[in-house]
């Protein structure tokens, strides 16, 4: 009788867990990470916000890369989020102001968690961006388009101080060139 | 089932220690987000109000947000350094500038007083014929924060006062 009563006891709690894994995992695999995005901006208090682009580093882990604040939206920012079991979870979040105004290209260095990030507003008319660094590395990075246009590099290796920025426009013509430094000393 | 009344006393002094538990600490974990909430809306308003970087670390229990003075944060502490200059009594908070406590230094020029009192200082000091009303507490703080000149007439102030450059000509 008291087997009996255990054996019962043992599978329900076994099916329960067994249950609700499944069901957390169908909730988490139709979790809108926009909606997520949405919610995050609500509690960081961030704004009038305007998403650039979401980069997945791998299933799961996705940068977002926004910029927020009324009327100028001139705080760029990076988020870090984390796909866990209770789904999409906030991990860290950069912020760095950013007043493009007459300027082609800026640009800020900043590490979040273990990634290196390069990003900053660029131009509208510019349709590629060609960074040259000093020791002759090459890099393309990529571009989003919302309010205003920011690029963005998820850097691997080592970072560099300063870079020729060749901006081009449609026809793939040079619009302009600029060298930006970076101080990767930041925030320090 | 026959339980002794002893028995039935236990088990609902049992359920309501239970309650009693969960009741205190739902009300513990939603006072912490409220202030929690709040933390970050006062994070918020203080980055965009002095230019601010900011890294976000911990958005709940605690929350911990690391600040730092951007390029534009160095533009409004010159702008509230040169009046402070001229004005001693417009208090520019060095020390807490330096800590980064930036909530203590936007406690120092949310003074109306002595907003109001530097500004009527200023007109009075200017040399410049000027025309309209005269600017209020709220025309230092559009100048130092946004270098926006409201009213029109404290610009010619600002540049007879050596504040800002004479504008160029067209």
């Amino acid at each position: 009788m008291k087997k009996r009563i255990i054996v019962i006891i043992v599978t329900v709690i076994t099916l329960l867990t067994i249950g609700s894994y499944l069901i957390s995992e169908r909730l988490n695999a139709y979790q809108d990470i926009e909606e997520v995005i949405e919610q995050e901006f609500r509690t960081l208090r961030q704004y009038v916000e305007d998403v650039y682009a979401i980069e997945y580093l791998d299933d799961d882990r996705a940068l977002v890369f926004y910029s927020w604040d009324f009327p100028a939206y001139y705080n760029f920012g990076v988020m870090e989020l984390e796909k866990t079991w209770r789904g999409w979870q906030f991990v860290e979040a950069i912020s760095n102001r950013m007043e493009r105004k007459t300027a082609w290209v800026k640009g800020t260095y900043a590490e979040i968690t273990d990634r290196v990030i390069l990003r900053g507003p660029v131009s509208g008319n510019a349709e590629e961006i060609v960074i040259i660094t000093d020791d002759g590395r090459e890099y393309r990075p990529e571009i989003g388009r919302a309010e205003w246009q920011m690029w963005y590099l998820i850097l691997e290796d080592e970072p560099f101080e300063e870079a020729t920025f060749i901006l081009y426009d449609s026809d793939g013509e040079v619009l302009r060139e600029e060298v930006l430094q970076f101080d990767l000393n930041w925030p320090e | 089932m026959n339980l002794s009344l002893k028995y039935k006393v236990l088990m609902i002094f049992m359920l309501l220690v239970f309650i009693g538990v969960f009741l205190y600490y739902y009300g513990a974990k939603v006072r912490q987000e409220e202030a929690d909430a709040e933390a970050l809306r006062d994070y918020s308003y203080i980055v965009r109000e002095y230019a601010l970087d900011a890294v976000y670390k911990s958005k709940e229990n605690p929350v911990e947000v690391e600040l730092y003075p951007s390029a534009y944060t160095e533009a409004i502490l010159e702008r509230w350094k040169a009046i402070s200059d001229r004005y001693p009594e417009f208090e520019y908070p060095e020390a807490a500038i330096e800590e980064g406590d930036w909530f203590k230094v936007n406690r120092v020029i949310k003074d109306a007083e002595m907003l109001k009192d530097t500004v009527d200082k200023m007109y009075e000091d200017a040399t410049v014929e000027f025309e309209g009303l005269k600017g209020s507490f709220t025309t230092l703080l559009d100048y130092i924060f946004y270098q926006k000149y409201e009213p029109s007439n404290i610009e010619d102030i600002l540049i007879d006062l050596g504040f800002e450059s004479p504008r160029e000509e067209e």
